[in-house]
């Protein structure tokens, strides 16, 4: 069998992923590129007798080496040599597709050119002479519509020829013009002689244009200097005639290629009347309405992001805390297993598959939400609208993106922050996340502003939402001239032609986003729930005050002694707040309320829980789309009064006062990010460093507005 | 005159970037180049970044940036 490889190389917004989707479909395998956050998508297929080896490349304007998906997308074929590039085109905006195109013919690797969203050009009144295309550049065209699956088994047609004939697919030599062809020339004489081995290494061709332009990343690899002699003997002629910008020089010859290629082919363009795009424009980004739009759509994301979800995320919490687990208590009782085996099982293995589990449909909803605003073409809007202000703390426009949905849950956030172009960008934005309050830490506002607050509780949980925001902009300043003081994101974007992603897709991308979580995390968290398990359990039986956990907090209260609230019993449930902030209320109320009566559980058959089951989920459906229309107001956002927590509400009246109990509410906002948006950075930023630097930074953040809050309180009188 | 100065509407040929490094390079890949016709299309809500028409489809950047690009308006 005959195995060869193929790259699909594109500009973003050209339909690259749904061709991918078209020609792999259920091949395609979902990974990372070595050591970065840029996604690769593989694919093994089989045609005929020959394999194919199928990778994506990333979306790319150019093969420059600034950005990390322009060295990926350029390294892979260099060094990998594929047999075939696929090279995506939106027929609708041929000359800066072809720019990169161009680039690639350098390459001396065979490529055919998918000329994609055909139908909207032709839509559009935009001919364009496919022959005449192929004869200019000298590689095969072929027209492809990949929503419609059009045109992809001609593409796999050619694939198979590549394989078996490849002689037919002789790259072109794009003639640059005599003076630097001259150029060429030279450089690759003097490399015959002397560097022998690199021709053999790199596409010679490819190898003398970088060396000409000064291409950094390629003179530090072959250890060459920007003026050796010989280099210096090839641009000479180019430096008395045009100054001393090659890197300008070759710029303005490749687009001048590809304009005159455009030229040549494009026989009628009746694209002279506003397109549809320029009408939603036009009104979106408008000078008056452009907010308020702005701030209806982000108002509606949120609310599907997360009033959507939650009824879903809530059913499944019930159904395993619930029958799940008291069913499967009854069955090992039956069997005759010790009682911290049950509690082993239940507390710790169950509840573990829980805490992976109600974060599906939050996950799910998120990816397919951010899928969509990528893919329709709103996501550079957001980022249009938005860049201003987020700016000011050193992010890009799109940050705001991760940064609203944080409000919600801020795991997804983490996963969110793909969107964004380079790495400085994705780590600031994923350690300013955390301080956005995630709907975990609902539960613990709930149960101390009811207890102390009651009068004043939209003003307290209003202020608590607005310092997160506040010492957000602080951290992001401070963040900005000191850890991440590198390249400030540069805003230079396209705002591409608004578009209908297909639903399959958006189904597709959401599906792997999940599948990925599910595995990689899911692991993680079951066996953070365990440990945790045996930190509150061991050794079996005793008092809370003397498990491993509370004695954890006896040894760490000290520290919290400044700020109020420095008791065994506060600090142990912060402590277990790591694996979730809302567990800081469910670990309270285990300790403070141990004399709780006996839960009255209705005494209900298996099947009648297995109705009932059933009969919540479509409970969930129906709350789930109650939520969407029910009006202004977000649900997630909101308190919502427990009423069986009485009892550790008045525990908590004897403890703390309200000046102890607001800084503790401020603390449990800033303190460490959960375990789940630690694995989330795990998974995103390839290590744990992120994590650490995150525990360690909103701990000490955390503390110090808490001393402030609490000692300046009380200097006040409070 | 510069590019971040041009009103909306306004045709301007670009005469040279005066950037560097990357900056360049990225504006030089996203067509901005030497010769160029471009048009201000539209200034985000909160005055900062623009939108301008390059090689037939829409490109947005800073105010910062557009500083370092020098054009003569035709119209």
């Amino acid at each position: 069998m005959k195995n060869i490889t193929v790259a699909v190389a594109g500009n973003p917004n050209s339909g690259k992923s749904t061709l991918i989707n078209a020609i792999a479909g259920t091949n395609l395998q979902v990974g990372n590129w070595p050591g970065v956050t840029v996604e690769k998508k593989t694919a093994l297929l089989k045609l005929e007798n020959i394999q194919v080896n199928l990778v994506d490349l990333p979306g790319t304007y150019s093969l420059s080496p600034y950005t990390q998906e322009e060295v990926i997308a350029r390294d892979f074929l260099v060094k990998e040599k594929p047999d075939l590039i696929i090279d995506v085109i939106d027929s609708t905006n041929l000359e800066r597709n072809l720019y990169l195109t161009v680039q690639l013919l350098e390459l001396d690797i065979p490529v055919v050119i998918a000329l994609n969203i055909y139908d909207e050009a032709q839509k559009k009144g935009i001919i364009i002479d496919i022959a005449k295309l192929e004869e200019l550049l000298g590689v095969k065209v072929i027209p492809t519509v990949a929503t419609k699956r059009e045109g992809i088994k001609d593409l796999l047609d050619a694939v198979k020829t590549v394989a078996v004939e490849p002689e037919k697919f002789k790259v072109k030599k794009l003639n640059y013009g005599e003076d630097i062809e001259e150029a060429i020339k030279i450089v690759e004489e003097e490399l015959k002689i002397k560097k022998a081995d690199l021709l053999s290494q790199y596409p010679s061709r490819w190898l003398s244009l970088k060396l000409l332009e000064g291409d950094k990343l390629v003179l530090k690899e072959l250890n060459l200097n920007e003026d050796e002699s010989f280099l210096k003997k090839a641009k000479h002629h180019f430096i008395e005639a045009h100054g001393d910008d090659m890197e300008s020089l070759l710029a303005d010859l490749r687009y001048g290629i590809a304009n005159g290629a455009t030229r040549d082919v494009i026989l009628k363009d009746d694209n002279k009347r506003i397109d549809i795009t320029e009408k939603i424009d036009r009104i979106v980004l408008n000078r008056y309405l452009g907010i308020p739009i702005f701030l209806l759509a982000m108002w509606l994301v949120f609310k599907i992001a997360f009033d959507f979800s939650k009824p879903f995320s809530d059913y499944l919490d019930s159904l395993i805390s619930g029958p799940l687990t008291k069913w499967t208590a009854y069955a090992l009782n039956s069997f005759g297993s010790a009682e911290w085996l049950i509690s082993l099982v239940t507390d710790g293995v169950i509840a573990g598959v829980g805490a992976v589990l109600v974060f599906i449909p939050v996950i799910a909803v998120m990816m397919f939400i951010i899928t969509l605003l990528e893919g329709s073409g709103y996501m550079a809007r957001v980022a249009f609208v938005m860049d201003r202000l987020m700016h000011t703390i050193g992010l890009h426009g799109k940050s705001f993106i991760p940064m609203l949905l944080g409000f919600g849950c801020n795991v997804p956030s983490i996963y969110a922050t793909r969107i964004l172009e380079t790495e400085r960008d994705r780590k600031l934005t994923a350690l300013l996340v955390p301080l956005m309050s995630c709907g975990a830490r609902l539960p613990v506002y709930a149960i101390f502003i009811g207890a102390f607050f009651a009068e004043n509780a939209p003003t307290v949980l209003w202020s608590l939402y607005l310092l997160g925001i506040v010492m957000a902009i602080v951290l992001g300043f401070i963040l900005k001239k000191t850890l991440y003081t590198g390249f400030a994101p540069v805003f230079i974007m396209e705002l591409p032609p608004y578009r209908m992603p297909m639903f399959r897709d958006l189904l597709v991308h959401t599906w792997q986003k999940l599948k990925h979580f599910v595995i990689k995390a899911g692991t993680y968290i079951f066996a953070v729930s365990i440990i945790m398990w045996f930190l509150l359990n061991t050794p079996y039986g005793v008092e809370k005050e003397n498990s491993a956990l509370g004695k954890l907090g006896k040894t760490i209260s000290p520290v919290f002694e400044p700020l109020g609230f420095g008791t065994w019993e506060a600090s142990s449930s912060l402590v277990a707040g790591l694996i979730a902030k809302e567990v800081v209320v469910t670990t309270m109320a285990q300790i403070y309320v141990t004399e709780e009566a006996e839960q009255k559980e209705e005494e209900k058959g298996f099947f009648e829980d297995l109705r009932d089951s059933f009969l919540s989920f479509i409970l969930a459906i129906k709350d789930a789309f109650g939520n969407l229309i029910s009006g202004f107001g977000i649900k997630s956002l909101a308190l919502e009064e427990e009423e069986e927590k009485t009892p550790l509400k008045s525990k908590l009246q004897g403890i703390f006062d309200p000046l102890s109990a607001y800084t503790f509410l401020v603390f449990v906002l800033l303190y460490w990010p959960c375990v789940v948006v630690g694995i989330a950075m795990k998974q995103e930023f390839g290590s744990w460093k992120l994590y650490g630097q995150a525990l360690l930074i909103h701990s000490i953040l955390a503390w110090l507005v808490a001393f402030v809050i609490y000692q300046g309180g009380r200097l006040l009188g409070f | 005159m510069r590019l971040a100065e041009l009103r909306v509407g306004q045709k301007a040929k670009i005469l040279s970037i005066n950037t560097k490094g990357i900056i360049k390079r990225r504006l030089m890949d996203m067509g901005i180049i030497n010769g160029e016709i471009i048009k201000v299309e539209k200034i985000a809500p909160l005055g900062d970044p623009i939108d301008i028409v390059v090689k037939n489809y829409h490109l947005s950047i800073r105010k910062e940036e557009a500083n370092g690009i020098e054009v003569e308006v035709i119209e």
